[in-house]
Parts: C-alpha cells; sequence; structure tokens
C-alpha cells in the first residue's frame, strides 16, 4: 500500500526523471500535522493541494503574510492619482471649458470619476495581483503525472508534495518521513525528462514570437507616424461605407430605368417638396403681384353650389345670408353699441362689386378691420368656391332678364 | 482552537446593582445640572433643549445601529457574530429607556422646530403648504409609529435570545430570523422618516432624501464604533476574555472601515448634487455649515470622520488589537457626535433676527445633557444585561462563532 508507485503514465525509464514525492491524507488534521513537519525539517519546494481552502495552512506550511493588500493599496493610489491627473489634465489644461459656472480645477466635480478609478485599479491589482502572485493560469503541474492524485485530488483527498528541485531532496528519506506522518499513500512522481517541445523548436519558437512583436509594432508605429504629419496624397481610406456610398447621384446614369436617368421626372399628378405653394394665383389669389381678376379654379355651379353653403356656414354669421351685412352677428352688435365695432360691407356695394376675385379671395384668407382671418379654417378650394358664390350672390341682386336663359324665361313670376 | 464555552466570566452578577446606581446617578447628575443650568442662564431653555435633543438623537443613533447590527445577523444567519450579539441586542433595547427621555422634547417642540411656532408659519407661504405633514399632532402620531416598532423589535429579539439561553431551541432562531425580514424593512422606513421629523425638520425649508441614509450610516458606523469600546471596559474588569477574540474584532473593524467610507459616500453624495446643482433652497443648509467657524467644524468632519479613520483602519495590524480598536472605536465615537452637532445645532439660529449664524453656539449644557443621557443610557445596557449571560449561550452557532476565524 505504502510502496513507491510507478507513474500513472508508463513511460519508457530513459525518458523518466523524477519530479519529486507525493503524499496523500484523507483528512485536514493530517494534512497540518505533516505540513507542520515539512515545514520544520526545512524544505522549500513544496507544497499542498487540497479541494477546498484549509484553515490555517498558511501558518502550518510556513508561508509568509501575502503582500496582496500592498500591492492593491499601491495600484488604488495610482488609479486616485489617475483620475485627478485625468480630469485636471483634460478639464483645465487641455480643453479647458467651464461647466454650470464652476471652476476649471474643482475637485468636488471630481470625485466621482476619481472614487471610480481608484476602486477599478483596485480591483485589477487584487485580482491580477492574485493570479500573479500564485502564478496562475498554470498549464502544467508535476503532480499531475499521479493517477491517484488526478483522480482524487478534487473531491476527497489531500496531497503534499516536495519537489526534486529542493536542495534537501533524498526521494527515500523524505517516504519515509511521510509514511510516518499519517500518510495513507506516497508515490516518488515521475514526469517526461523532456519537455513538451523539444528545444530547438522551443528557441526557434521564441525567436519567431519575438520576431513577431516587433514586427507587430511596425503599423500602430506608422499610424502615429502618418497621424502628426501633412500629405499631398488623398487619404487612405480604411472605411469606405461613409464616404462612397453605393447610391445614384444626380446627373448620373441608372441602368435600372428604360430612360437610364438616375434623376427621375415627377410622376403626373403629384407636386414635388417644396413646390405646392408655387401657384400664386391658386394660393394667394395674385398674379404678377396683383390682385386676380378670375377664380383661380374653372366656374361650375357644382363650386358655386359649394360656395353657397360654405358661406352659409362661415360668412352669413355677419354678412348676412343675402350678403347685405344684416346677420345676427352684426346685428347684435349695431344694438349693443360696441364702439370698436366696424360694420360688414354689403357684398353688393359698388366697391366690393369692383374687387377683384383674387382680393376677396385674400379678405377671406387674412380678414380685414375686424373679421377675422379664414385662412387656417377653410381650404384654399372652398375659399375660391365661396369667391364663386359671392359673384354669383352679386349678380343675383342686379340680374337682368337676359342673364335667364331664354328658354327658362316664363317660370318667372 | 476552543470548542467549547470557555470558562471565564460572562455573567455580570453581584457587579451589576453597583453599575446601575452608579450610572444612573451620572446621569440623574447629568440632567440635574442641565436643568440648574437651564433655568439660571439667559435664554437657557431653549438652549438646553437643543443641547438635549441633540444627544437624545446621538444615543438614539446607537440603539439603532445595534438593532439594525442584529437583524442583519439574523437575517445573514451569521456564524462570526453570535458571541456579540447579546450586548447589540442589550444597546438596541435601551430604545425602550430612550422613550421616556424622548418626553421632555415633546413639551420645548416650539424652542426646538420652527414649524411648531405660529407667528412663524403665519409669515412663511412654505409652512403653511406643508402644515398637512408638519404639524404637532401628527408628528406626535409619528413618533408614536417610530418608537412602537423599534421598542416592538429591540425587546422581542432581547427576550427570545435570552429566552434561548435556557431552553437551546434552534426555534427561536428562526422566529427570530423570520421577524428580522420584516423588520429590516420597518426599521429603514421608520429611521428615515424619524430623522427627516427629529433632525432635517429644524430647518423646514430645506429637505434632502438622503437625509435618513445618511442618520442611519452615522447610527451604524456609531453602533460598531461602541462595541469595541464596550468589549474593552469589560475585559479591563475581568469579563469574557477568550470567547471574543481578536478575529471577532477584525470584523468589527472591517465594518468600522467600511462604514466609515459608506458615511463619507453618503455624505459626499448629498453634498455634491447639491453643491453641483447650486440651487438656492437647497444650498442654504450647506452655505450654513460652510459659514465662519462652522467651516472648520465640516472640515474636522472631512479629516476626523473620514480620512484618519480611514487610514487607521486601512491596516490589519488595529483591527485585531483591542488595545488599538478601542481607541479607534472611541475617537469614531466623539466624531459621529460631532457630526450631530453639526447636523442639529446650526439651526440653532433658525428664525432669529440678526444672529451671528458663524459662531458655533458651544454651550456647557451640550455637555451636561450628554452625561445625562449618556448616564441613563449606560445604566439601561446594564439593566438589560443584569440577569443574563454576556453572549449568547443557547445559539446554535454560538460553537461556530466560538471557533471563528478569518481566512
Amino acid at each position: 500500500m505504502s510502496r513507491p508507485q510507478a507513474p500513472g503514465k508508463s513511460l519508457p525509464a530513459a525518458e523518466t526523471k523524477v519530479f519529486g514525492v507525493l503524499a496523500e491524507y484523507d483528512s485536514t488534521h493530517a494534512l497540518l500535522a505533516a505540513s507542520e513537519k515539512i515545514r520544520d525539517a526545512g524544505y522549500k519546494k513544496w507544497d499542498t493541494h487540497t479541494p477546498f481552502p484549509v484553515h490555517g495552512i498558511d501558518e502550518a506550511m510556513g508561508i509568509r503574510r501575502t503582500i496582496l493588500p500592498l500591492i492593491v493599496l499601491i495600484c488604488g493610489l495610482t488609479g486616485c492619482a489617475s483620475g485627478l491627473l485625468l480630469q485636471w489634465w483634460t478639464s483645465s489644461v487641455d480643453y479647458p471649458v467651464i461647466i454650470s459656472g464652476k471652476p476649471m480645477f474643482s475637485i468636488p466635480a471630481y470625485i466621482p470619476v476619481t472614487f471610480e478609478l481608484t476602486i477599478l485599479f483596485s480591483a485589477f491589482g487584487a485580482v491580477f495581483g492574485m493570479l500573479g502572485l500564485n502564478r496562475l493560469p498554470l498549464f502544467y503541474h508535476g503532480v499531475f503525472n499521479s493517477r491517484g492524485f488526478s483522480k482524487r485530488m478534487t473531491t476527497d483527498r489531500f496531497f503534499i508534495s516536495i519537489e526534486a528541485i529542493d536542495p534537501k531532496f533524498d526521494a527515500s528519506k523524505i517516504c519515509e518521513m511521510l509514511r510516518g506522518n499519517g500518510a495513507i499513500e506516497v508515490e516518488v512522481v515521475e514526469e517526461p525528462a523532456q519537455a513538451f517541445l523539444p528545444p530547438t523548436l522551443r528557441r526557434w519558437g521564441i525567436s519567431a514570437l519575438v520576431v513577431l512583436g516587433v514586427l507587430a509594432l511596425i503599423p500602430p508605429a506608422l499610424i502615429a507616424r502618418s497621424r502628426s504629419r501633412t500629405s499631398e496624397n488623398t487619404r487612405l481610406q480604411l472605411m469606405w461605407d461613409m464616404d462612397q456610398q453605393p447610391k445614384f447621384k444626380a446627373q448620373s446614369v441608372n441602368p435600372l430605368f428604360a430612360d437610364g436617368r438616375a434623376m427621375r421626372p415627377q410622376v403626373p399628378g403629384t407636386v414635388a417638396r417644396g413646390e405646392a405653394f408655387a401657384d400664386d394665383h391658386l394660393n394667394k389669389g395674385l398674379v404678377h403681384g396683383q390682385f386676380a381678376k378670375t377664380n383661380a379654379l374653372p366656374v361650375t355651379e357644382t363650386l358655386a353650389r359649394r360656395g353657397q353653403h360654405l358661406f352659409g356656414i362661415y360668412c352669413s354669421q355677419c354678412h348676412g345670408l343675402d350678403g347685405y351685412g344684416h346677420g345676427p352677428v352684426a346685428v347684435r352688435a349695431e344694438r349693443l353699441q360696441e364702439g370698436s365695432w366696424v360694420a360688414p360691407l354689403s357684398m353688393h356695394d359698388q366697391v366690393v362689386k369692383d374687387r377683384e376675385d383674387g382680393h376677396i379671395f385674400n379678405t377671406i384668407t387674412n380678414g380685414i378691420r375686424t373679421m377675422p382671418a379664414y385662412g387656417d379654417q377653410i381650404t384654399i378650394r372652398d375659399r375660391w368656391a365661396i369667391v364663386a358664390y359671392i359673384r354669383a350672390l352679386e349678380r343675383s341682386q342686379d340680374a337682368r332678364i337676359e342673364d335667364v336663359p331664354a328658354d327658362r324665361r316664363g317660370e318667372l313670376p | 482552537m476552543p470548542h467549547e464555552t470557555p470558562k471565564e466570566l460572562l455573567r455580570l452578577n453581584e457587579a451589576a446593582p453597583r453599575l446601575f446606581r452608579n450610572a444612573c446617578l451620572l446621569g440623574i447628575a447629568g440632567l440635574v445640572v442641565s436643568l440648574l443650568i437651564a433655568v439660571s442662564v439667559d435664554g437657557g431653555v431653549k438652549r438646553a433643549y437643543h443641547s438635549y435633543l441633540m444627544n437624545f438623537c446621538y444615543f438614539l443613533s446607537l440603539s439603532l445601529g445595534g438593532l439594525v447590527f442584529v437583524m442583519i445577523q439574523h437575517l445573514s444567519r451569521a456564524g462570526w457574530s453570535v458571541v456579540v450579539r447579546r450586548i447589540s441586542e442589550a444597546v438596541a433595547a435601551n430604545v425602550l429607556f430612550l422613550v421616556v427621555l424622548f418626553v421632555p422634547i415633546l413639551f420645548g417642540m416650539h424652542h426646538l422646530f420652527p414649524w411648531t411656532r405660529e407667528e412663524l408659519v403665519a409669515s412663511d407661504p412654505l409652512l403653511q403648504w406643508k402644515q398637512p405633514y408638519l404639524n404637532v399632532p401628527f408628528f406626535i402620531i409619528r413618533c408614536l409609529i417610530y418608537f412602537g416598532v423599534w421598542c416592538g423589535l429591540s425587546y422581542f429579539l432581547l427576550r427570545w435570545s435570552q429566552e434561548q439561553d435556557d431552553s437551546r431551541s434552534p426555534a427561536l432562531t428562526l422566529r427570530m430570523e423570520r421577524w428580522s425580514a420584516p423588520g429590516i424593512l420597518l426599521f429603514a422606513i421608520t429611521v428615515t422618516f424619524a430623522s427627516f421629523d427629529l433632525l432635517m425638520s429644524r430647518d423646514p425649508h430645506w429637505f434632502s432624501t438622503i437625509y435618513g441614509v445618511y442618520y442611519f450610516g452615522g447610527s451604524f458606523l456609531g453602533f460598531v464604533s461602541l462595541l469595541p469600546v464596550i468589549f474593552f471596559a469589560l475585559r479591563l474588569n475581568g469579563y469574557i476574555r477568550r470567547s471574543v477574540t481578536a478575529e471577532h474584532f477584525h470584523d468589527l473593524g472591517k465594518l468600522m472601515l467600511g462604514f466609515t467610507v459608506f458615511w463619507a459616500y453618503i455624505a459626499f453624495s448629498q453634498f455634491l448634487l447639491i453643491w453641483y446643482a447650486d440651487l438656492p433652497e437647497e444650498t442654504g443648509w450647506y452655505a450654513r455649515r460652510l459659514e465662519g467657524q462652522w467651516g472648520w467644524l465640516s472640515f474636522l468632519l472631512l479629516a476626523g470622520h473620514f480620512i484618519i479613520p480611514f487610514i487607521g483602519l486601512l491596516f490589519r495590524y488595529p483591527k485585531r488589537r483591542l488595545r488599538y480598536l478601542a481607541p479607534w472605536g472611541l475617537f469614531i465615537l466623539v466624531m459621529h457626535w460631532l457630526d450631530l452637532y453639526w447636523l442639529s445645532m446650526p439651526e440653532f439660529y433658525w428664525g432669529v433676527e440678526g444672529a451671528d449664524t458663524g459662531v458655533i453656539p458651544f454651550h456647557l449644557l451640550d455637555l451636561t445633557t450628554l452625561l445625562g443621557i449618556g448616564g441613563f443610557f449606560l445604566a439601561g445596557t446594564i439593566q438589560w444585561l443584569r440577569d443574563c449571560s454576556l453572549i449568547p449561550e443557547g445559539d446554535p452557532r454560538l460553537k461556530e462563532s466560538l471557533s471563528f476565524e478569518n481566512a
């Protein structure tokens, strides 16, 4: 049971060498006791392997207190200084901007970032410092060559390994000492004499890595050089997307269309963007800057009837249904003797009769005196419809017999 | 590694009545002297009330810190802290005595809270607007709720723990855990609003939502700093010399360090936003505290309440040695007292015309009321520990606590 075992992998004797001695324990007490013995015997190159942290193992192994807290402290102070320097440089030296009327160098405003960087650097110091001090990640260890170790190390057994490179190493003496020490198993672990890679390959590999490392510095160096110089050449375009977009520009050829033009003509019945208000006659009632003499729309009975309908809704309150200016609002205002009231003109007044269609359209749109503007309530076409109706209304009050179609004159009373 | 309760002095026994009497005498002496000064000095009554409220809030904070400490231990099912829990429970249960000491404050409200003074409210639309909350009947109702919650929680947590000394029933541990969950929620709400009512409303124009957290941070820090001082005093007289070890003090030291930082974090969070926004309705409170002598006190707090203890407690050495940790605890307790002074006293001049607000209105009464309430606080702690062990002997995690080691 306690005789030295052959290494797990059966390698020819010539190709292996002794890694060290491995002892197996089944309790932490035995492990701690054995550790104290080995510590007191003065070994240096040895270690314990446990599936979980064991209290008191540091002391039993004679491990000095870690310097990790010191590393974290230094990292924290570095972070603190970096945070302050960063903000001092950016906010008050390199690009000074007054923010919220605070001084350029304003400690309270800098504290949050300084605090965060202190914490960040401390955390990095703790994590990477721990990994470094433990020499992690570790991809290979001599004890991996023991099958017993590999099987139970992470479950329920505790191990001590003493490496052959220890100056006091003597396999048989150590085996004897450990056996009398509560170990349930002691074995001499052998490992392949040669490292995983042959020495020539290793040397070349290292050289190749060094060369690659140096070569890798060239692109950043070139970039840094070009960034600090001016050049007559067009610039190097690394990202083409924004500069060279896959789109058709004005006056270019587009094979997708039969006529080959990238710019498309206006589709019939549509108005180009921004041209909706180009027709002054229709929109403003103007022709060459003067009030248009005619209606902008073809005058039909339908249009006039539409105008009559709207006149009843919007205009008759003041102007009256007959257009003489006796609508209920006007009548009431007259009765109240309001000083600011301007009575509406009669539609049949010669002044109104002489006005151009465009002028009446403009009055409806923008209002006049006490009459409010109706431009935002009545659509353009409806305003022209009202104009058409007003013209009809005017004619109705001094119509001649000739205005009535000859075949219907008999219907008149 | 000790696995049995070490044979040592774990009961105050015959020392208790003597200690209790002396502490009561100290309390009576402090309050009587305060009363004498108050009635003999011009304006002394108002001054005495201000000192009294401040010192009341100081000792209240220590008790509340103890209460939340106990509840946290239950909620986290902590093993390490069992040996320090009984003292914490006793300190927390002092709230029951503080209720009695709270009564005088109700008679001096017009000295302490400007919103109770009708002539001020009549000329101040803001105070009228706040009347639905800041009025005397509702204030008293709220205080009844606060003290009811605190007394109930602290009394039962102490009593069940004492019951367990004899019965050794793990069911009591579960019961305490179960009550701590809603308890800590109620604690958070009541402490927040109590700090608004007792301290923040002394400047009824000003408001800060983080104020309750600030008071809580100071309270917890004050309490974990009080524990090493108590253990130092007990050890000096031969009590609990072995059960509470360097490992426990190490953890208490870590909490002291952590909450030193927490206090500074919260204090700065409150300051930064107000300083940065620079709004008139908020800056007045800080302007008062940065003016004249108050400015020096503010910087003293920055140094003494944060920087110095932070550096001092950063190292492992003092945290593991009670003879260093207890002085640090005392130091922080002094700073916590100054913090409450800073929090409360600048409002002494609130609504007073032509006062020199840059002067710290220090008065002998600040110290006599400190001794008065402090004496009764000490007496209360001794009273709760009179007939029981100084550590919860029946706790199922006692063994874990006794053999606790920091990794």
